[in-house]
């Protein structure tokens, strides 16, 4: 199946022979079909809007490639990605980056992407600060018997050293989960904070036939840190946080 | 395998991904063709931060809905204690958050076309904008919704 002339909407990419027609309606609720070339398949379907309702298709955009990775390896492109025409994907993504496209997607072959967010108590986070750290505590005593605008410069300090020693603690947490989790993984990929109670937010690429193996050991780091840190496993996702190739992929 | 205390029923195995749970790798990540073959969308960058804003509320509403069908209220005469509830707890701390997000679901999601959308979001999301009937001027909901899409982002642009 093939998708005719006029601007594509590009999912993702697939080796050609593992390609399979999808159920789900793609964006716009167009039907997804793909192009072929250089032994790979693009993921399209027909774009007829000049300008995407993100809100709307980000949902589409997000099953397709949940479906097409149900049993194959797709590395996702980036939500939003139009071109121009069949033409433009075989021109501009297909043969230009089959070399790499080709090796990267035997790299991730038969892994999926699971994700581990952890979320502080803040009210937990901050009274664990206080009590651990005299120097914070002890100006937080003498603040609180003055005026607040007798104080400004040490409220700022104040706010300062419970920052710096929410960093601490996060990179530790950080560290420490990568620790337990990554003999399971091929790759790890730390993403950046999503928000100021984030305590990681790593995403590991993982073997279908270690996810359960994966699993006990997301299990042992809940049961470790549950007190402080709020834990959600979210998977399996398409490799989004490694379909860039820039991540070392090792063995697991 | 003992399951000591209260078992967190999904820590094994991983939760079917809600899409509020990764709509940042999915915005941020990806492979990106060169910005020069791409047909040229017109505020694709704005509409993306919108997205995250929608699809952040329409979890809140979920968990809101999730929270309210667990809480055991059993005594007769408090049928209307549900609606009671929903309405404080929209209109609580978090009033100025949720609002300009609220608006964003309406106009995004509800606004233009009938959607077929299937999964579990529908249910919970059309009942809020059942709700909420009234309508507010669009500028104060879409001004605190930018604000708060820019702390969402921060540290994460260009990801």
């Amino acid at each position: 199946m093939t998708n005719g002339g006029g601007a594509l909407y590009v999912y993702g990419v697939m080796s050609a022979a593992e390609r399979e027609s999808l159920e789900v309606a793609g964006v716009e609720g167009a039907e997804v079909g793909t192009v072929e070339g250089h032994g790979l398949a693009a993921l399209t379907s027909p774009v007829q809007g000049s300008a995407l309702a993100a809100a709307r298709e980000v949902r589409a955009h997000w099953r397709v490639l949940q479906e097409a990775s149900e049993s194959a390896t797709v590395l996702p492109v980036r939500f939003g990605t139009v071109l121009e025409g069949e033409q433009a994907v075989r021109d501009h993504l297909l043969e230009p980056n089959a070399e790499r496209l080709t090796e990267l997607l035997d790299r991730l072959r038969g892994c999926v992407q699971l994700t581990v967010k952890g979320l502080y108590d803040e009210q937990a986070l901050l009274a664990e600060v206080v009590t651990s750290t005299p120097s914070i505590a002890a100006l937080r005593a003498r603040l609180q018997s003055m005026p607040p605008q007798a104080a400004y410069y040490d409220r700022i300090r104040l706010g300062e050293m419970v920052a710096g020693e929410i960093a601490r603690r996060r990179e530790a947490d950080t560290q420490h989960a990568l620790q337990v989790l990554e003999p399971s993984a091929r790759a790890s990929c730390v993403e950046n904070p999503s928000a100021a109670e984030s305590a990681f937010d790593l995403s590991f690429l993982v073997p279908r036939g270690k996810q359960s193996a994966f699993g006990k050991r997301v299990r042992a780091l809940v049961e470790e840190v549950e007190d402080r840190i709020d834990i959600r496993f979210v998977g399996p996702l398409p490799p989004y946080s490694f379909a860039e190739g820039n991540h070392e992929i090792g063995e697991a | 395998m003992a399951i000591a205390t209260q078992p967190r029923g999904y820590v094994d195995r991983p939760r079917p991904s809600g899409l509020v749970d990764v709509i940042d790798v999915i915005l941020d990540k990806g492979l990106v063709i060169d910005i020069y073959v791409r047909v040229a969308l017109v505020g694709i960058e704005l509409l993306t931060i919108d997205a995250r804003i929608v699809i952040a509320s329409v979890d809140t509403y979920l968990r809101f809905a999730e929270a309210v069908n667990r809480l055991d209220i059993t005594e007769q005469g408090q049928a209307e204690g549900l609606p009671q509830l929903m309405e404080s707890l929209t209109s609580g701390g978090s009033k100025s958050k949720t609002e300009g997000a609220l608006e964003g679901v309406k106009e995004k999601i509800f606004g233009s076309d009938d959607d077929d959308d299937d999964d579990d979001d529908d249910g919970s999301s059309s009942r809020s904008s059942k709700r909420r009937s009234s309508s507010r001027s669009y500028g104060d909901g879409r001004s605190s919704s930018k604000k708060r899409a820019r702390s969402g982002r921060s540290g994460g642009d260009n990801g």
